[in-house]
């Protein structure tokens, strides 16, 4: 028998799949609301806590905001230089692989002694996380723009590299740059507990998670925040696809279905 | 003197690790206003980076090239080019990627998209201005990039294999069409092929060139009356001449 699937609520059967296993096994096999709370209590708890839950969400968009808007105001224009200038790409790389590795965790108290106890601390742990990813696709997408479009450009009167890469390199790169983009909001929103969790203020969805619940071993609380925080994500991506890559990238369609 | 390209002595070699290799060895060629030559030769003769250093996308070793009197030593809008393989913005639609060179040169608006209709007209696509390039067949691809070259009214039109990787009947009917645009806009055309129909079809005389080093061997002009019919004896007369060149001077490949 065949059972005809709609599309559009394909994500539907897997979530619900996942949700009520975690009912299940909390309720009737760990049964113990510190490892892990029922799914029901969880959401419980954010009506509960619906009070600072707006507050939270709110400053924490805005240590996401700062960090993720210096990231690519400071990402764009090195991805540029390195990613068409060879020389620059071969000077600066290995600083960049050098600096990559560190975990934005790692900054926190370099953050703490340069800035201060303030949201351009949280949000400058954010940038540390969002900035890699947006360099690097941005970057790799100006390195592999086609030398055919390229000379294409130049007997079309592109002189000189600011011409090529206005019209030929960055065109050509703005999808990679959206891609960077999106990885560098995801990790971006994964520093969001990092960089709150040292209390440069007393809200934000990671300060309360980790700062109120966690020591108050509320388990239940801290879950419904990290499911808030994972929906937050999900809400700025959705809004970030439909915004630039619906609208942008018609031309993509026959590449990528 | 009444040449449009002079090409004098030009010599290319590349560098191969320790070894120099001659790419192209002391190549003269004249070519008149309003010509349509061809250049065969079998693969590695240097006949693209001939098309290319009249682009100025190459530099040449030693020697120079002259177009309308003037050294050649960068790429320009005034020499149009058509690449083999496909080479639209694909971020552009089609008007868009025909607009771009005007756009480059800062000419009012209305007055590229006049020019852009124009050209795209020229070249059979009217109703595709607003296609993006993944919704076009591979022939329609390379008429947008014959109208975008054509679109910068360039002093000549360099063509290299631009037919090469389309299929044998949408080919035959870009052939055609290319002559008719030639007719019409009064254009010198050097057309790079590996393909001696294509050659005596299209040509007012054809350049026969070598390989290792590229060097040419032989000009044949090709007097068969316009319109050319492709079966015609005469035509297949001077193909068997070039066939037999060809296989000559290939011995080595």
């Amino acid at each position: 028998m065949k059972i005809p699937i709609k599309e559009r609520g394909l994500w539907l059967a897997p979530l619900i799949t996942v949700l009520v296993l975690w009912e299940l096994v909390a309720g009737y096999i760990i049964r113990d609301s510190l490892i892990l709370p029922r799914f029901s209590s969880v959401i419980y708890s954010i009506y509960v806590l619906k009070g600072v839950l707006i507050p939270d969400i709110l400053v924490s968009l805005l240590h996401f905001g700062i960090g993720l808007t210096l990231a690519f105001c400071a990402a764009i224009p090195m991805a540029i230089a390195m990613g068409w200038f060879e020389k620059i790409f071969k000077a600066i790389d290995p600083l960049i692989e050098i600096v990559r590795p560190i975990p934005p965790l790692a900054w926190i108290p370099v953050a703490i002694l340069w800035i201060g106890l303030n949201h351009y601390a949280a949000g400058f742990i954010i940038f540390i996380g969002a900035f890699f990813p947006i360099l690097i696709d941005s970057y790799t997408g100006f390195r592999n723009v086609p030398k055919v479009l390229v000379e294409t450009g130049k007997v079309l009167g592109c002189t000189g590299d600011k011409k090529l890469i206005r019209y030929v390199a960055f065109p050509y790169a703005l999808p990679s740059i959206a891609t960077g983009t999106r990885v560098g909001m995801g990790v971006g929103w994964m520093c969001v507990v990092a960089a709150e969790m040292f209390g440069v203020s007393n809200s934000g969805l990671g300060y309360r998670l980790f700062q109120k619940f966690y020591y108050l071993h509320q388990m239940d609380y801290v879950i419904a925040y990290m499911l808030v925080l994972g929906l937050v994500a999900l809400c700025t991506d959705r809004l970030f696809r439909y915004l630039v890559e619906d609208r942008m990238f018609k031309w993509k369609r026959g590449i990528v279905k | 003197m009444n040449h449009k390209l002079e090409i004098r002595n030009l010599t290319k070699s590349f560098n191969t690790n320790s070894s120099e290799t001659n790419a192209l060895e002391n190549v003269n060629l004249d070519v008149k206003p309003n010509e349509f030559l061809c250049i065969i030769g079998p693969s590695g003769c240097g006949k693209t980076t001939l098309l290319r250093m009249i682009a100025g996308l190459d530099k040449p070793t030693s020697g120079e090239i002259l177009l309308d009197g003037k050294e050649v030593k960068e790429p320009s809008p005034d020499r149009g080019m058509v690449f083999q393989e496909f080479s639209l913005f694909p971020w552009r639609t089609v008007i868009k990627n025909v607009t771009l060179g005007l756009e480059i040169k800062e000419i009012d608006k209305e007055e590229q998209y006049r020019i852009a209709n124009e050209c795209i007209a020229l070249v059979g696509l009217k109703g595709f201005e607003n296609h993006y390039p993944y919704e076009l067949s591979g022939g329609m691809k390379q008429r947008v990039a014959i109208a975008r070259a054509l679109a910068n009214d360039p002093s000549i039109l360099l063509m290299d294999e631009p037919f090469g990787s389309v299929d044998a009947q949408t080919r035959n009917v870009l052939q055609e069409e290319l002559l008719e645009i030639w007719e019409r806009t009064k254009k010198t055309v050097l057309f790079v092929t590996h393909s001696i129909d294509e050659a005596v079809y299209l040509a007012d005389r054809v350049i026969v060139m070598s390989a290792r080093p590229g060097s040419i061997v032989e000009c044949m002009n090709i007097t068969v009356a316009r319109p050319r019919k492709r079966t015609s004896i005469e035509a297949n007369e001077l193909r068997e001449r070039l066939l037999t060149l060809l296989k000559l001077h290939c011995a080595l490949c």
